[in-house]
């Protein structure tokens, strides 16, 4: 009789500690694609971040909006006599 | 009321009976239907999805995207799950751009849907909102949607390739669409397990075009505003770099503002700029000598029934004449040297009537009659650049083979293909596609072309201290099969600079109506333009080093060492007064000043510096104390290197002649 609860009670704990492996995976499993899930969005959201400043950046640098700004400042676009390569002695830069 | 041994046996029996039916059930549902219940429990927690892969991005040649893919989102709303429908309402119609008046609405929905497509930056806060349910998609974005928009064309509505490189490089650039399944929790929202990937998704290859971003955009706005000026019709600008076939800038519009890819697709007579083909086949068959003159007939002469005029009437022309001032005449006399089949094959060696090959969809062939379909004046027209048409970047490859050498290279606009780690997986070679002419021959049509912007038609595009070779080509224009009376195609092709090219650029304006109508006028100032914004542009892929070397024209003083240059733009105060008459003033005396403070005395008297020789400044030409118009260029000569320049300066060369209106 007393062999049999042990048996019985063995059943038990290996079902339990079975069934708590199980438990845990899934759980871990599920926790680790949440936070891929999570990674994933701040991913997209940092590569739209970037992306929007690139644009700002790119039409900050364009000619339509750094010309007119130049011009009001007093500047203009150099004609080619007024563009000097000089020259470097040697070679050196 | 039985024996305890035998209530226990029955209890015995009714718990095995039990667990038997236990077992039997189990054995049913496991064995029996076991698959089905599987498929069903995997179907409550998973879903099979499809991963569409990341399109290719497309760059410059500077690594600037052109066109990228990116993750956007759709939003769904589920009113009944909102907390606080009110705060969240706030916070959903801000992000999404709701007015009060949509937000009650989709409040009186079950389920709310907003296509958008919103970016991620945009969303970011609604994801910890509950009820707000997002669903990924990739999308295509142009960062600059004007840059290049025709060239690079868009996609259709299947999400694959509907036209320009879009379309052409679609298998390149699509990628495969993998497939995996997500697990879902008790809400049914969806999470991704990378254990769960069936077939993961290939992204598409990168794409680096060889166009230069800011050459684009120097081509771009010259052209609208060269359209907007001249109230035309349309017009094309090409830019290539004659020693690879790289296509640098290609920028096409119409009067509306629509940009079609009429470089490739449109065709058109393209008048004078042809006939340096003609000089081509006459040099190279040696059939002319630089000494032959023909005569000028007047302005006027008659063959096979049609008359042939010139703009500007010569007595007699050598056949450098005939390209320097255009003469219809003349190069017409010359052309009937030729036999008709060593004229076709020239032409056709030049890639006339036939694609480049370049790729882009639906590219247009031209057209060019074999010598069996010709009529009698087939030939003079053929050399004045009629019963022929062309696109644009036809024109722009052949004059690059005369930049070139005389080798034609086929055009291309990839310039390497990248997979996602960054691997080149092909890398543009220059692919030659015949020796048209020989390099001698090559070398004197660039000087004839020289002759054009120097003393001829071409002067408008003259720059000062850069060497320009080009040739001017006004048409008639072929309206419903006829020439239309007042409608003509001005065109432009240079060469740049004109010693050593490194770029050829083809401008073509498409029936000008206001002012003049002719290239000398329309588009040869266009690209003096772009030419003088080119040099000024820092990044633009131009070989400054080997510019420095080709002679300048303002002052032939040789330096004495070709050694490395420093690209530097000396601002310049200056401003001229419009209204004033030609100013003459003192020059500075800049002797033993520093190079920088020299160059800007002389910027302060209003002088332009033409500067030789490197160190402090030595001397002036026209010297200190002389007077010089403001706005002239003074040649500037310093302590090294300018010695020798010292025992034979030169005076800057004569301004560019401006003449009569020509063809």
């Amino acid at each position: 009789m007393a062999r049999g609860r042990h048996w019985v009670a063995l059943w038990l704990v290996a079902f339990l500690v079975t069934t708590w492996i199980v438990y845990a995976r899934q759980t871990a499993a599920i926790r680790t694609a949440r936070a891929l899930a999570d990674l994933r969005a701040r991913r997209a959201n940092l590569d739209g971040h970037r992306a929007d400043l690139e644009r700002r950046i790119r039409t900050g640098e364009s000619r339509a909006v750094l010309v007119p700004r130049a011009q009001q400042r007093g500047l203009h676009l150099p004609s080619d006599s007024e563009i000097v390569l000089i020259p470097a002695p040697g070679g050196s830069h | 009321m039985a024996k305890p041994a035998v209530r226990l046996q029955v209890v015995e029996f009714g718990v095995f009976v039990g667990l038997a039916l236990l077992v039997a059930r189990a054995a049913h549902v496991q064995l029996i239907h076991g698959r089905r219940w599987a498929e069903e429990a995997q179907a409550q927690r998973t879903e099979r999805v499809v991963l569409p892969a990341r399109r290719g991005t497309l760059y410059d040649r500077h690594g600037t995207p052109l066109a990228v893919t990116q993750e956007t989102y759709h939003v769904g709303i589920a009113p009944n799950e909102l907390r606080d429908p009110a705060v969240d309402g706030a916070v959903i119609s801000r992000r999404l751009g709701l007015t009060a008046r949509t937000w009650q609405e989709a409040l009186r929905r079950r389920y709310a849907y907003f296509a958008g497509p919103y970016s991620a930056l945009e969303v970011q806060p609604l994801r910890s909102v509950r009820g707000v349910h997002l669903e990924s998609v990739l999308n295509r974005f142009y960062p600059d949607p004007g840059v290049a928009r025709a060239t690079i064309g868009r996609l259709g509505d299947d999400g694959a390739g509907g036209s320009g490189l879009e379309k052409m490089l679609d298998s390149l650039l699509a990628g495969r669409a993998g497939a995996a399944v997500v697990l879902k929790d008790r809400a049914g929202r969806e999470y991704e397990s990378p254990a769960r990937v069936i077939a993961p998704p290939v992204p598409g290859l990168d794409v680096v075009l060889t166009l230069d971003g800011e050459l684009q955009e120097i081509a771009q706005r010259a052209l609208d505003d060269a359209l907007r000026r001249m109230d035309a019709d349309g017009g094309d600008v090409v830019m290539l770099d004659p020693g690879t076939g790289e296509v640098l800038a290609l920028a096409s519009r119409t009067r509306g503002g629509s940009a079609r890819p009429s470089a490739f697709t449109d065709t058109f007579e393209p008048g004078s700029i042809a006939k340096i083909f003609a000089a081509a086949s006459l040099l190279a068959l040696r059939r002319v000598s630089p000494a032959d003159h023909v005569s000028g007939e007047g302005g006027t002469w008659r063959l096979a029934g049609r008359t042939i005029t010139d703009d500007d009437p010569q007595p007699s022309l050598t056949l450098a004449d005939a390209i320097r001032v255009s003469s219809n005449i003349g190069i017409a006399k010359f052309a009937a040297r030729l036999e008709p089949e060593e004229q076709y094959a020239m032409l056709r060696d030049f890639g006339f009537g036939a694609p480049t090959g370049i790729e882009f969809p639906a590219e247009a062939t031209g057209r060019l009659r074999p010598p069996s379909e010709w009529s009698r004046p087939s030939a003079a027209s053929l050399s004045m650049g009629y019963e022929l048409s062309v696109t644009p970047i036809q024109i722009a490859t052949a004059y690059g083979a005369l930049a070139n050498d005389g080798l034609l290279l086929q055009p291309t606009l990839i310039r390497e293909v990248r997979n996602v780690p960054g691997g080149v997986r092909y890398r543009h070679r220059p692919e030659p596609v015949r020796r048209v002419v020989s390099p001698a021959v090559a070398a004197t049509l660039r000087t004839l072309l020289r002759g054009v912007v120097e003393h001829g038609t071409g002067a408008e595009a003259a720059l000062t201290n850069f060497p320009v070779a080009a040739k001017t080509g006004t048409a008639r224009r072929v309206v419903n099969g006829r020439y239309a009376a007042g409608e003509y195609t001005a065109s432009f092709a240079a060469l740049f600079p004109a010693d050593k090219p490194q770029l050829v650029l083809v401008v073509k304006i498409d029936n000008p109506h206001k002012g003049s109508y002719f290239a000398a006028q329309t588009a040869a100032p266009v690209t003096r333009s772009m030419l003088e914004q080119t040099l000024a542009a820092g990044t633009v892929a131009l070989d400054r080093a080997r510019l420095s070397t080709a002679a300048p024209r303002a002052a032939a003083a040789p330096l004495e060492d070709g050694g490395g240059v420093v690209p530097y733009v000396v601002p310049w105060p200056y401003r001229p007064d419009s209204t004033g008459a030609a100013l003459r003033l003192t020059v500075p005396d800049v002797t033993n000043l520093g190079m920088r403070e020299a160059v800007r005395r002389l910027h302060r008297r209003g002088f332009r510096v033409a500067l030789r020789g490197w160190g402090a400044a030595e001397h002036t030409w026209p010297a200190a104390g002389d007077s010089a118009t403001v706005g002239s260029v003074v040649t500037l000569f310093a302590q090294a290197g300018g010695h020798v320049a010292r025992a034979t300066p030169r005076a800057p060369a004569p301004a560019p002649v401006r003449r009569r209106p020509r063809r």
